[in-house]
């Protein structure tokens, strides 16, 4: 177990994060959702409590406690007032190394979920990113959903969720994260209960492989009735820190869309008032995951905002930014780090999320000094060579007879078009 | 006189040194925002009121303009253009071309936004504390010299009408929220969307913003919040340079009308493309000054909040119903609703949701909650109370917040305090007093046209190209 410790008693409050290295890409296929129902059952029942008594200690106690997976990492976050903590601990500690994972409780979960996922179909954002991810890594961990699907989620049984629980949930392959009101040894003592009930286990193989996207330009357009509106993404396959080039995509990506006067914003809605938002982002954890560029713009102004995002990625690509935007870019970039380390939780999350994601050591204690190295070629050599425009995945949540063949007309060399129902998840 | 006031006496004799009288401060009086933190509260003689948090925790300031307008002053014809200005505020001015604003700010590492409700509109900057001069000369500036003309209204109308496509229109939850508002409010100006309604964006010319800018974007209608690593003289000093010249204007008294009691419940149907139906509800609710406000927040929590609380347990957990149960009791200044909504699992109907809700709030009508549940709720609202204090942004917004609706900046402690009192008998007492059926708007949501039947591992079209 790897601890790391924030103090402040500015508000009387602490704030201890949990993080297991391994999630959703773990799930065994037909079992999607297996991660993330295995967290949510934590607080579902434990030694001597039930899941209403579980709730309402917590509650009661002025504590907040949540549990989630992603693909490559499970999260447990938990809260309290601090004069509460001991009692706090005692359930929390409980919940977490003596759960029941009761099968009554098990299948109302599941049911839950499963009108969840029915519930997600409203959202057209979320639409969007399933159509995006599930197109980009398909046959990949990283395209299946975090949250399962209606039929994974009736596969899970009480007997896969102890065998994740068992192999996943160990002192090898925790990290912990303790910040706010309370002392260096009352956080390492914190710690060591959180965990103590946990078996050692071993390191979790890291051995998921990079995702290889088919080429091509290939569009995915979710068929929704009566949108006036879309909501638009596109991408390939985001940055590893390893890369040589990683900060420098990075602060690429930054100067082209992570600000309000960045070219994107520009482009898209203080010129064309095309969209509300416009933005993208290199993603990335333990792995290599997408890099996305997302606009909402109206159904009529959805051909032509596509078509121009693709002419500034082209841009991008080939005349990278200009040296005042890098130098720009760079002085926003050293100037509000601040607003990252401003808080004791934020601080405490840097080394967390090393440890977690087996980022380099000294990540983000080097970041700054890496962006300010950083000369032009090197961000521009990394735009042309991470901007592979020609393979490219599109998402677009629209409804395809009124916006579908205009969508289609403004994508040159098209490889592949496809039309999703929004229920098809 | 204390050790405090006379530190105030000499701060403020130090910022009005060699400035003229116009832009001379006085310290008005101090606040106390919880224990061991102080508001320093300051006026300029043009009526901008300066609100002082001083917090050394890092090296960063939040910096945020509250103006007492909203969406609450707009007439028919004319509804979203609080919410439009909140778009304009951002572009030219007399001195900074267009796009300046948000360039120099980000450039000295700033982050900014801004928001408009009902109330209030307000203005945010997140500032590394070397960049506050420029944030103030910058507001300032907007503040007192925006230009507004055609190209930047035409665009940023498209924008607002994006951001309504996609929050109302196109978005099941803001589009019910809208008519839920719409049919409860027949009178006060709460039953205007804050966004506007699509035809009126569209309409608005550059003269009806300037209009609207110089009757409410006046400094004796605003309060400047300032919260973080703040050398006090020497801020005091900037606002009194950038803000000090600032001309006061009249503002009108406002063409409130309030709304006459509900005689019956009022219930309406909309069709949506959605698998699942749904209901929203509200009920007539007190004002964030009422002194029950806290005790309908109380009883809100028994019902609502976490998974432990009463509707929760009843619609998703026991009878399994739903998949999702909120409840929000209204933050406004005028008596607001007490809203509920709830989310129909497949094969569900709204009145299924609707019967189960009415005999979970027939049991809080018929006697008094237990003591354990009382206690529960009381610290889940003093948890989110200290949570929401965690950053400067976070301070400087419950201190801008309740300034501006309730008079008092320090109040949200007041309000934890009166959470803290709440008995049982206040938690009967209040759902008798605000949860009347025939005091109530019901909106049901249908699904509409023919929907596909729910699938999971449908197939995708290979689409004509």
């Amino acid at each position: 177990m790897k601890l790391f410790v924030e103090r402040s008693a500015k508000l009387p409050v602490v704030s201890i994060a949990l993080g297991f290295r391994s999630g959703s890409s773990q799930d065994p296929p037909g079992l999607e959702g297996l991660a993330r129902t295995t967290a949510r059952m934590l607080r579902r029942g434990c030694r001597g409590m039930t899941a209403d008594e579980i709730e309402d200690t917590i509650d009661s106690l002025g504590g907040e406690f949540g549990a989630d997976a992603m693909p490559s990492a499970t999260t447990l976050h938990a809260e309290v007032i601090s004069r509460k903590l001991g009692s706090y601990l005692d359930v929390v500690s409980r919940l977490l190394g003596e759960p029941t994972f009761a099968e009554d409780e098990l299948g109302r979960l599941l049911r839950e979920a499963k009108a969840e996922l029915v519930d997600a179909r409203d959202s057209d954002r979320t639409l969007a990113s399933r159509a995006f991810r599930r197109t980009l890594f398909e046959g990949h961990p990283y395209g299946r959903r975090v949250a399962g699907s209606l039929t994974s989620l009736d596969a899970i049984k009480v007997e896969h969720v102890w065998d994740f629980y068992r192999r996943h949930y160990t002192q090898a392959n925790a990290v912990v994260a303790v910040s706010g009101d309370i002392t260096e040894s009352g956080a390492h003592e914190l710690a060591a209960r959180l965990v103590g009930g946990l078996p050692a286990g071993e390191p979790i193989p890291q051995d998921i492989p990079d995702p290889t996207p088919a080429p091509g330009r290939r569009l995915v357009l979710v068929d929704k009735p009566e949108r006036t509106q879309t909501e638009m993404v596109m991408g390939w396959t985001g940055t590893d820190a390893r890369d040589d080039d990683h900060v420098a995509w990075l602060v690429g990506n930054t100067g082209f869309s992570g600000m309000f006067t960045s070219r994107l914003m520009q482009e898209v809605r203080a010129k064309r008032g095309w969209s509300y938002g416009a933005s993208s982002r290199v993603g990335f954890d333990r792995h290599r995951d997408a890099f996305t560029m997302w606009t909402a713009p109206s159904a009529t102004d959805a051909p032509p905002c596509l078509e121009l995002e693709l002419e500034l990625l082209a841009n991008l690509r080939e005349s990278g930014l200009t040296p005042d935007e890098l130098a720009f870019t760079k002085s926003y970039l050293k100037r509000s780090h601040a607003f990252e380390v401003d808080t004791p939780r934020k601080r405490v999350h840097q080394p967390f999320e090393e440890a977690l994601f087996d980022l380099p050591e000294g990540y983000h204690a080097r970041y700054l000094a890496r962006v300010g190295d950083l000369t032009l070629e090197e961000v521009n050599a990394a735009l042309a060579k991470r901007t592979p425009c020609d393979d490219l995945v599109i998402a677009v949540v629209a409804t395809e007879s009124e916006t579908g063949d205009a969508l289609r007309a403004r994508i040159p060399n098209l490889t592949r078009a496809t039309v999703a129902p929004f229920d098809l998840e | 006189m204390t050790d405090a006031a006379r530190y105030q006496e000499a701060v403020i004799e130090e910022v009005n040194r060699g400035r003229s009288a116009s832009a001379h401060f006085r310290h008005v009086g101090a606040h106390s925002l919880g224990p061991g933190m102080v508001i320093e509260r300051y006026r300029l003689a043009n009526g901008l009121d300066v609100l002082v948090h001083v917090d050394d925790a890092a090296p960063v300031v939040a910096l945020q303009t509250w103006f007492r307008v909203g969406s609450r002053f707009e007439k028919p014809g004319k509804t979203g253009i609080a919410h439009l200005f909140e778009h304009l505020m951002f572009g030219e001015t007399e001195e900074h071309p267009h796009g300046a604003f948000d360039r120099l700010l980000e450039e000295a590492g700033a982050e900014t936004n801004a928001a408009t409700f009902v109330d209030w509109t307000y203005y945010q900057q997140n500032l590394p504390k070397d960049a506050l001069e420029l944030g103030l000369k910058l507001e300032a500036s907007r503040i007192a010299r925006l230009v507004l003309r055609e190209p930047q209204v035409k665009s940023e109308k498209e924008v607002v009408a994006n951001e309504r496509r996609q929050r109302v229109d196109d978005d099941v939850d803001g589009a019910v929220s809208e008519v839920l508002y719409r049919e409860a409010f027949r009178s006060h100006a709460y039953g205007i969307p804050t966004i506007g309604l699509m035809a009126d964006i569209l309409s608005f010319t550059p003269a009806d913003c300037v209009e609207f800018y110089r009757t409410y974007y006046a400094p004796n209608n605003a309060t400047l919040v300032l919260v973080g690593d703040v050398a006090l003289p020497q801020a005091l000093g900037w606002i009194a340079d950038s803000f000090g010249q600032l001309l006061p204007s009249e503002i009108p008294p406002e063409d409130v009308h309030p709304e006459p009691p509900q005689t019956e419940e009022r219930r309406l149907e909309v069709a949506k493309p959605t698998l699942t139906e749904k209901i929203a509800l509200g009920y007539k609710g007190p004002c964030l000054g009422d002194y029950d406000h806290a005790a309908l927040t109380v009883l809100n929590e028994i019902l609502f909040g976490g998974r432990a609380g009463r509707v929760h347990k009843r619609l998703v957990k026991t009878k399994e119903i739903a998949s999702d149960v909120r409840g929000w009791v209204a933050t406004f200044r005028d008596p607001g609703l007490y809203e509920m909504g709830a989310t129909a699992r497949e094969g569900h109907t709204a009145e299924e949701l609707i019967a189960e809700l009415d005999a979970e709030l027939d049991l809080v009508l018929a006697g008094p909650v237990a003591k354990a549940e009382l206690e529960r709720a009381k610290s889940r609202l003093e948890l989110g109370t200290v949570q929401s204090l965690e950053t400067v942004g976070g301070k400087a917004e419950t201190i801008g917040f309740y300034d501006t609706v309730l008079g008092d900046p320090g109040a949200l402690f007041l309000k934890l305090d009166a959470y803290r009192r709440v008995t049982r008998d206040d938690v009967l007492r209040v759902a008798r007093r605000f949860l009347i059926s025939s005091a109530r708007t019901l909106v049901i949501v249908r699904s509409s046209g023919e929907l596909p039947e729910g699938e999971d591992d449908g197939e995708e079209d290979e689409a004509a190209q």
